[in-house]
């Protein structure tokens, strides 16, 4: 027999009581697992749409909490491109829109200029580009025009105003295949923001040490003056700092973590009380187990030992909960443009650290106090 | 007292116990020989289990001090190590854990001395087959007479080849068939292998099968006129 033999045995000896408990473990787990993957796998998806098309900078208005609400001059972008360093200063207007008839709220629909080169980075799955003459062109992420059911050359109605469906592409990123691109004049017509967009994408001339050549880039646009002298109020954030810093992700990340810990409270709790209530029962075995020479190690070890075994088991129930979970959310039409549906193995791996902390908090105070009980008070217990 | 060397003693051997101020043993000043088989006897309350407690290292005494071969066991450097390897204990209830079976209950006490399942195993099977028990092997306690259950209990003691064999009342819930099987199963633990045996009972059929017999009464030693040590 091994020692994990023992401890098995112990944990089945009640198995009602010890499933309750998995159950308890497992939801726990399965919250922390699929509200962090979920917030986590949106950061990831936002990141990716500047990481993986090389942009090292993202110029915004200084000072604004809500960076997708940015708002800034589009003639800036012409200054931003002659800074020394600089190769390319994209710029884009993001906004968001929604579909009531298909219940698709917050959809994002971006405006970028006809020659962007993000546009390189769509793979049309049906029609065209967008052309210059395109006065009512709309390209729609697969996604999306799966969602409302659309295919190229219908038309579509877009704050009020009739939009022709010219392609359909598929992005590398969730997040793009959930959204709307037409052209960067058409959608500040459409939205009343002549002449503005919500920031640019910075890319910087190849160099050997980039991170100095960032952070003179950086200093140099935060100096910036119009022809009066006045600062023009931009800060140019590194692709993380920025993803970091946008209030959305923010939110989502403090309640993914918020909800996680209440939702672990109470699995610890239920811990506690289960391998209390397990030692209270087996005061006299322990009484034994000491009395034949056992240390109060192994005792402590056998209780803990239980303990992380019954929150184990929770945790890879919980984990694979969340993972179907998730999946199953990011079927749904309003979340497919949001969420990957997958969740990766990092965040996995938290969860399971977490599930064994709930095994050591849950397990700690039961297992010394039945390390610490004497054998002889032990043995005269009923 | 034989010419055999002293395994176990007792000099002036106190137990009081805090909850009532209750007096269990008094100043017990007690020999055992190595390879000796002892019984204490004594009626209800006299601190026979109280004097097992104590040279089982299970409660710690209030006065006095307990030697094993001469060495005190508050120098002992780890009472836990020195009961996993120097005491087996058979109690009147048995204790075996329900979960296990009989071998695994035998295998329990070997988790602080052999490391390999397979040697933990072997042992077991060693033990059970000498107080013929092998066949019930794969049981649980529940599924064994209480007969069966003891000898299983008795093997268990004997797991790490302790110098001492330690039993408290080992025959209290056995019919007396069941007994005799137990206390034959002693004879030969005692004869065959020279074990020092301290037994407590309160029957006189039981002690008569011991070497030597010491009373209680009280909480002190009787020599059949009076007990020893100061009275109060």
């Amino acid at each position: 027999m091994y020692f994990f033999t023992f401890i098995f045995r112990n944990v089945l000896r009640r198995p009602v009581r010890s499933a309750l408990t998995g159950v308890g473990v497992m939801l726990a787990v399965g919250a922390v697992v699929a509200l962090l993957g979920i917030a986590q796998g949106f950061e990831r998806s936002f990141a990716e749409l500047f990481e993986l098309r090389g942009v090292d900078l993202v110029v915004v208005r200084a000072g604004r909490t809500d960076r997708m609400t940015s708002n800034l001059d589009e003639a800036i972008g012409e200054r931003l491109a002659e800074l020394p360093g600089v190769q390319s200063a994209i710029p884009g207007l993001a906004e968001v829109v929604s579909f009531p008839e298909a219940h698709l709220i917050g959809v994002p629909i971006q405006g970028w200029p006809l020659d962007s080169p993000q546009f390189d980075d769509l793979s049309l799955q049906s029609g065209r580009r967008l052309r210059p003459d395109d006065e009512n062109g709309v390209l729609l992420g697969l996604v999306l025009a799966r969602n409302l059911e659309l295919t190229t050359g219908q038309s579509i109605e877009i704050e009020m105003e009739p939009f022709e469906v010219v392609g359909i592409f598929e992005s590398f990123n969730v997040i793009e295949n959930g959204s709307a691109v037409m052209s960067l004049s058409r959608l500040q017509t459409l939205m009343d923001r002549h002449g503005q967009v919500s920031g640019f994408q910075v890319v910087l001339t190849p160099n050997d040490d980039k991170e100095v050549l960032r952070d003179r880039v950086r200093t140099a646009i935060a100096e910036l003056r119009d022809e009066e002298g006045r600062p023009l109020k931009l800060e140019a954030l590194p692709t993380r700092d920025y993803v970091d810093s946008v209030v959305q992700i923010r939110v989502a990340r403090g309640m993914a973590w918020l909800t996680s810990s209440i939702a672990l409270l109470i699995g610890t709790v239920g811990m506690l009380n289960t391998m209390i209530m397990s030692v209270f029962e087996r005061t006299r075995e322990i009484g034994i187990l000491r009395a034949i020479g056992w240390r109060r190690g192994r005792i402590l070890a056998m209780i803990l030992g239980e303990s992380l075994l019954l929150c184990s088991a929770g945790a890879v129930a919980g984990a694979v909960g969340a993972v179907l979970l998730t999946r199953w959310l990011a079927s749904f039409p309003a979340a497919a443009g949001l969420m990957a549906g997958t969740i990766s193995p990092a965040v996995i791996l938290q969860g399971f650290v977490i599930a064994l902390l709930v095994g050591v908090f849950g397990g700690a105070y039961p297992a010394f106090r039945g390390a610490g009980l004497s054998p002889t008070e032990a043995l005269r217990h009923e | 007292m034989s010419d055999r060397p002293v395994i176990l003693s007792t000099d002036r051997l106190s137990r009081v116990y805090a909850d009532g101020n209750v007096q269990a043993l008094h100043e017990a000043t007690i020999e055992v020989a190595r390879g000796e088989y002892l019984a204490v006897m004594g009626p209800s309350g006299s601190g026979k289990s109280t004097l097992l407690n104590l040279l089982g290292a299970l409660d710690t005494p209030t006065g006095g001090a307990v030697y094993f071969e001469g060495r005190n066991y508050g120098d002992l450097p780890s009472l836990d190590r020195f009961r996993a390897h120097e005491l087996g204990f058979v109690f009147q209830s048995f204790h075996l854990l329900p979960t296990l079976t009989a071998a695994e209950n035998v295998q329990i006490p070997l988790f602080e001395s052999s490391h390999r399942a397979a040697a933990r195993a072997a042992r077991a099977a060693e033990l059970l087959e000498l107080v013929g028990m092998i066949h019930r092997a794969g049981h649980l306690p529940n599924q064994l007479s209480v007969g069966e259950r003891q000898r299983v209990a008795v093997a268990r003691a004997l797991a790490n080849r302790p110098a001492i064999l330690l039993a408290d009342e080992p025959t209290g819930n056995l019919d007396s068939r069941t007994a005799a099987h137990v206390l034959d199963l002693f004879d030969h633990l005692h004869r065959a292998q020279s074990m020092t045996i301290i037994l407590v009972t309160h029957g006189d059929d039981v002690a008569a099968r011991a070497e030597r017999v010491i009373h209680l009464r009280d909480g002190r030693v009787w020599n059949g006129q009076t007990c020893e040590g100061p009275r109060e």
